[in-house]
């Protein structure tokens, strides 16, 4: 383990708490907390397949999303409730959601067709203001 | 042109949240009016931040868009037809919840933040690690604009005293962490550390300040090793004494856009030890310690040495001190306004030179409420000036519609009118004071302190907030050489001064009373040019309050009173003591008719009658007690030549005009020993008594009655010192330094 500070001798402070260490007993400074994600910049998520992803994702309304709760007790209950629902419900559940999932499917296409044509334009833009610079 | 901003969610305790009513305060401050807006709004905050949904814009405007997690506004903004811009929070990585509900909005807010790269042209990272990401998402025109605190929120007499003590227990040592309870804030980690702190020391704790929730699977799988607390919200004054009261803040988080906890414990001296992540080591800048591995025994070793070696302690301290002063509000402002700047967007408070104008001075008078038959001492004082005034400057009075103060209802059509050679300009009241929970919210914010939030929650709440007066005097300062604001307290000055802060005069009115604790009044007091107060004990006042005040002058007001009618108005038969104002509650009126009964007491036969006259709805007749209402200018002189002796029960005066009306006519005073302004005309004038108590109120009336023809004198004498002409020359005085100087 390493200090970083302006204020403080960091490897005077540093053996000074090995040595500590070592008089209980205890051995060095090593990581105890398993792997450390140190976090470099996030890289871009392209918007334009990020939703067609996401719209192929949710197209379909019968799929279930994941129970969750943040609550204990009754609302550990009313997950319990919900999935039974579910369990016994999916077959009305497609039948009320039919035409909604024949629309998404819609929505996801239009999309997906839209925006290979915004990324073709962008594409012969970018060629042609090139081919103006030269 | 005015600067909006846009957000998710408001809630007063969220640091975005905060970050953006801080923006707005710096944004008033370079002189751009606007208003905060949210898709979501936390209850009882509709006052200070608005639903997105009302958000109107021109094509001149900027909107500055807060965006972390996903948010339908990204979409909205993209749509708005005015000029745009984006300020990055931060979004956590998505591996840290994948496989959970929050794992897709974490990406989808990542992939909006590259879908607003084209659509926006000013982009603003909180951190320089933002700006960085911004960057890699596309974002072309990326400045860094730091989060901030104000380091006097987070002084030791911000401390909630009773927490503190509840936190107090020497020997143990007290390890803070200030976070959310969610997986990449490791708050298992923190619990690893405190497990192995405990084997040095049995009796440490510690304590966790921020959201949780007790059913997530993450804090049910957390261990619970003995002595640790989770506090979930904590009053600004409970927070601060977290800080004051720990050894040690602890961090152990994976990811951090700024870490606004960092920059509170330095505020409040508190040792810093942080995992390295992030942005963490850039808001540290080098200060307190980061380490860059999570070994728990050597940092539960450190965690001691930052408790028990005072000198390794007052080193960190000292340098954590520098890095709150580098992190200043003034720093944000200048690199708030350089990013403005680079889309066109220039600073419009600063000086700007120009050749002096000849002629008439321009002088806007801003007022709460304005007209003849407005009662209030401001508001008249106010009136009076602008009367006098008008004969050597043009003088445009921009008020609101409202006549009166406790509803703000818009009872006079907006839009312009003359009184005399007065332009008066009329705006909207934009929203009714809701007294019931103005005087909940009162109660609750002057019992303790409160971050900024609070306290221009609370200003908004009591109004009147007028936001087309505001975006006139933004829009209109050139036209005007200087703009004199009458009373501190009120929503257009707190929200307009610091708008031609450089142009503006202030009248304050002030007096003590709970409202001036209040932090977010400092830049009334110190960004005009002048403070015009009406007495040296106000100038006094404020000087000791806001040591950074403004240059203030004793200018005071004129009096001179109406001759009494030839038949004149008496309101009771019989001698008398009179009060004229509003019966309300502050005045001290319930305090009076019980001292005036005590009188009435000892004199059963010759007790003069007390008179109370003027507007409101406060229950207090009783025997020997006359309740006269509302009386004319004319009435009032009327009864005063007759009055056995005026009354002045207030202890918040700021003036006391009708100490001086009184002394005008001749007639001695009996006041409030508490107002230190009444005391200190009866101390300068000898022209009456104060009292304290209710023996105190009745050797006062019968002094006034005994010496009345010596006491007369004086009360002429010291008149004489209050007359228009010097006080309105004073006036011009100041008015033609800031013309010379803009």
């Amino acid at each position: 383990m390493k200090l970083l500070g302006k204020d403080i001798s960091a490897d005077r402070l540093m053996a000074e708490l090995e040595a500590r260490l070592g008089a209980r007993g205890l051995k060095g400074s090593a990581s105890e907390g398993g792997p450390i994600h140190f976090d470099g910049l996030e890289a871009r998520v392209d918007p334009v397949a990020f939703n067609v992803e996401a719209l192929s994702e949710h197209a379909d309304p019968t799929r279930p999303l994941p129970l969750e709760t943040h609550r204990t007790g009754l609302g550990r209950v009313v997950v319990l409730l919900k999935g039974a629902f579910r369990a016994g419900g999916q077959v009305f559940i497609n039948e009320a959601f039919g035409r909604q999932k024949r629309f998404n499917g819609h929505v996801r296409d239009s999309y997906a067709q839209l925006s290979a044509e915004v990324l073709r334009l962008r594409e012969r833009l970018e060629a042609l203001e090139k081919k103006k610079a030269r | 042109m005015r600067i909006h901003q846009l957000l998710p969610v408001f809630s007063p305790h969220d640091a975005m949240s905060q970050a953006a009513i801080n923006f707005q305060w710096l944004l008033r401050r370079l002189g751009f009016p606007g208003q905060v807006h949210a898709a979501e709004v936390a209850p009882g905050y509709s006052s200070l931040v608005a639903p997105a949904s009302r958000l109107k814009v021109a094509p001149e405007d900027l909107v500055l868009y807060h965006h972390g997690i996903a948010s339908e506004l990204t979409s909205a903004l993209l749509h708005l037809p005015c000029r745009r811009g984006v300020v990055f929070h931060n979004i956590t990585p998505a591996r840290f919840y994948a496989g959970t509900s929050l794992e897709e909005p974490l990406n989808a807010g990542r992939a909006q933040l590259a879908a607003l790269a084209e659509g926006v042209e000013l982009s603003i990272g909180v951190s320089h690690f933002n700006a960085s990401e911004l960057r890699v998402a596309g974002h072309a025109n990326v400045h860094t604009v730091p989060l901030f605190v104000e380091p006097e929120r987070f002084d030791s007499d911000s401390v909630d005293e009773v927490y503190a003590r509840e936190l107090s227990r020497p020997g143990s040592l007290l390890m803070l962490a200030v976070s959310r309870v969610v997986p990449h804030k490791r708050i298992e980690d923190l619990l690893a550390l405190h497990a192995e702190v405990l084997r040095l020391n049995p009796e440490a704790r510690l304590l966790v300040v921020g959201p949780y929730s007790r059913g997530s699977d993450y804090f049910r799988k957390l261990p619970k090793p003995p002595q640790v607390t989770f506090a979930s919200e904590l009053s600004h004054g409970e927070l601060v004494a977290a800080y004051r009261s720990a050894d040690v803040l602890v961090s152990m988080s994976e990811h951090e856009g700024f870490g606004v906890p960092l920059l509170e414990a330095m505020a409040c001296e508190l040792p810093v030890l942080a995992f390295g992540a992030a942005a963490v080591p850039e808001t540290l800048d080098g200060r307190g310690i980061v380490f860059d591995e999570k070994s728990f025994a050597a940092l539960a070793e450190l965690v001691m040495r930052l408790r028990d070696d005072r000198k390794l302690r007052e080193q960190i301290i000292e340098g954590q001190n520098e890095r709150v002063a580098a992190l200043s509000p003034a720093a944000t402002e200048a690199a708030l306004s350089s990013a403005l700047e680079s889309i066109g967007v220039p600073q419009v408070v600063a000086p700007v030179r120009r050749r002096h104008r000849v002629g008439k001075p321009r002088v806007a008078i801003v007022v709460q409420r304005y007209g003849a038959d407005i009662t209030g001492g401001a508001e008249a004082h106010a009136r009076a000036v602008a009367q006098r005034l008008a004969k050597d400057a043009e003088v445009t009075v921009l008020t609101t519609t409202a006549t009166d103060h406790l509803t703000w209802a818009d009872a006079l059509p907006e839009g312009e009118s003359e009184d005399g050679a007065v332009k008066v300009r009329r705006f909207r009241c934009g929203g009714e004071r809701r007294m019931p929970v103005f005087n909940a919210l009162s109660d609750e914010r002057f019992q303790a302190h409160h971050g900024r939030v609070l306290e221009e929650h609370w200003v908004m709440e009591q109004g009147p907030r007028a936001p087309e007066l505001l975006e006139h005097l933004a829009r209109e300062r050139a036209g005007y050489d200087a703009f004199v604001f009458f009373t501190y307290l009120y929503a257009p000055t707190v929200l307009g001064l610091p708008l031609v802060a450089d142009k503006a005069l202030l009248v304050p009115t002030a007096h003590d009373e709970p409202p001036l604790q209040f932090e977010c009044y400092a830049d009334v007091f110190e960004m005009p040019r002048a403070l015009l107060c009406n007495t040296a004990e106000e100038a006094e006042l404020i000087q000791q309050r806001f040591p950074h005040a403004a240059r203030a002058r004793r200018v005071g007001v004129g009096v001179e009173p109406l001759e009494p009618s030839a038949a004149p108005w008496r309101p009771v038969p019989g001698p008398y003591l009179l009060y004229v104002g509003r019966l309300e509650a502050g005045k001290g009126l319930k305090e009076l008719v019980k001292h005036h009964r005590a009188l009435a007491r000892e004199l059963p036969a010759s007790a003069p009658t007390l008179v109370l006259a003027g507007a409101g709805d406060l229950d207090v007749g009783g025997e020997h007690v006359h309740v006269a209402g509302r009386i004319t200018e004319q009435q009032k002189y009327d009864a005063l030549s007759q009055a056995t002796a005026v009354v002045v029960p207030s202890r918040y005066e700021s003036l006391s005009l009708l100490a001086l009306e009184a002394f005008a006519a001749g007639v001695p005073v009996v006041g409030n020993a508490e107002s230190d302004v009444v005391a200190g005309h009866l101390k300068r004038s000898k022209a009456g008594f104060a009292y304290s108590d209710s023996a105190g109120y009745v050797d006062a009336v019968k002094r006034a009655q005994a010496e009345r023809p010596e006491l007369t004198q004086k009360a002429l004498a010291y008149a004489k010192k209050f007359r228009w002409a010097k006080v309105i020359d004073a006036w011009l005085e100041e008015i033609d330094r800031i013309r010379k100087s803009s």
